[in-house]
């Protein structure tokens, strides 16, 4: 076996393109069968991490961790000291979560969080990054300019309020603690995890809607 | 490397369109992408990891990273590490058939594999014995070069001054990492301000926080 060579990762990028086939779904199955044949997949295991990642893990995860912030104080402490440790007393470890960095949004101060060099997220917490998340119109401008971003999600900050972004450029991974909305004294930690969006532990949404009153 | 993925404060690129619940995979095959990412046996020597990933990828070319679907560049590198590896050939991959037998050199994930492995949690730092030589309240420049290899030292910082806010103790440079050498080096949080990087921010207090190693910055002397 050849050792990899990066200097000629343009190269076999060129050779790639010149040999397979042009449809992605046809492309990706060939690449399955292959590589079980080469002793390298099971398939039975590509399986069972297609159901984890489509069906357990998403933003259900985060907004427990951020109710738990919300309605015991001690917690929140700990999970703004040492994110990583925090959300391991709730079971909650994996994938690109082992340098948690939890960053907390007050009247003073919100926080917006981004990669600008490629698509870092704190999966085991939120699932797989968004789609906007992604691609280029939000990683050139959330650094630049973070409030015409967030007007763009219908955020409308005011003036005083002090944008703070996370660039993730190295292992660690961010989580907003978004503020809890008025109007939910006495919710139970279940249904305050209801009102936690994803984009609000991006940052993408600052204000969340207190629930509806029951009649 | 200075590339096309390097967007930050770059300009041109549109709105950001945003969504609300949206399905983790559009399309199946992105789905057995990602499980096959989870799943395949990493060439322990080939040093496989993810910076070595991450600089596959940067290498697309960039009409290519801009425009083609983000799981089918996932693939585009996938197939590029296998075959820099020498562990498949382009026809295998377009056959989806292997024609040369792999020695085998460990045995693949099962399905009862993946229930520990989800909840392995990776950590990048490392025991250090040097002395770290910034601390936090220092201010220091991001250095102002172009980078040869991989690097997680975006250019919207290079040759700015920052804060640094907080030391994380010595992580593994991704620099070093994505060409298979494991070093580490005292990792910083570093507060940039807006007014400070770009024109006609002047009056915004607004900052950009990056995680940056120590090569990656200079200190500033007082005068």
């Amino acid at each position: 076996m050849s050792a990899y060579d990066p200097k000629k990762a343009a190269q076999y990028h060129d050779e790639i393109h010149a040999h397979v086939p042009s449809e992605p779904a046809l492309r990706v199955k060939a690449l399955e069968s292959l590589l079980v044949e080469k002793g390298l997949v099971d398939s039975g295991a590509i399986d069972a991490w297609v159901e984890i990642y489509r069906d357990q893990v998403g933003p259900k995860i985060g907004a427990r961790v951020v109710a738990r912030a919300w309605t015991d104080a001690a917690y929140k402490t700990r999970l703004l000291a040492d994110g990583t440790a925090a959300i391991k007393e709730l079971g909650i470890q994996g994938w690109a979560v082992g340098h948690l960095k939890v960053v907390e949004n007050t009247d003073q101060f919100h926080n917006l969080v981004v990669c600008t060099l490629c698509s870092c997220y704190p999966i085991a917490l939120l699932g797989l990054p968004p789609s906007w998340y992604k691609k280029e119109a939000y990683r050139s401008r959330a650094v630049r300019e973070p409030r015409a971003v967030l007007a763009e999600f219908g955020v409308d900050l005011p003036d005083e309020v002090v944008v703070n972004v996370w660039d993730s450029t190295a292992e660690l991974r961010y989580l907003v603690l978004p503020q809890r909305p008025e109007g939910t004294e006495g919710l139970a930690d279940e249904d305050l995890a209801a009102l936690v969006t994803r984009n609000s532990m991006i940052g993408a949404e600052r204000e969340l809607p207190a629930p509806a009153r029951r009649g | 490397m200075d590339g096309i993925h390097d967007v930050g404060g770059e300009q041109g690129f549109g709105r950001v369109e945003p969504t609300g619940e949206e399905p983790p995979f559009e399309q199946d095959w992105e789905g057995r992408l990602v499980g096959i990412f989870r799943a395949i046996a990493r060439p322990r020597e080939a040093e496989w990891n993810a910076d070595k990933f991450r600089f596959t990828r940067e290498q697309l070319p960039p009409i290519e990273y801009l425009t083609r679907p983000y799981f089918d560049q996932w693939y585009r590198t996938y197939a590029a590490m296998l075959l820099g590896s020498g562990l498949v050939t382009a026809e295998e991959l377009a056959s989806g058939h292997s024609m040369q037998p792999l020695s085998p050199f460990q045995k693949p994930m099962s399905a009862a594999d993946v229930t520990t492995a989800r909840d392995v949690t990776e950590r990048f730092d490392r025991h250090y014995a040097g002395e770290p030589r910034f601390a936090a309240g220092d201010r220091v420049r991001a250095v102002l070069r172009g980078q040869p290899g991989h690097t997680r030292l975006p250019r919207y910082v290079r040759g700015h001054v920052g804060v640094v806010v907080a030391l994380h103790g010595a992580h593994v440079v991704p620099d070093e990492n994505a060409q298979g050498r494991s070093i580490a080096e005292p990792l910083y949080t570093v507060a940039f301000a807006l007014a400070e990087l770009f024109l006609g921010r002047a009056d915004s207090a607004d900052k950009v926080h990056l995680d940056l190693w120590e090569r990656y910055l200079e200190r500033i002397e007082t005068t």
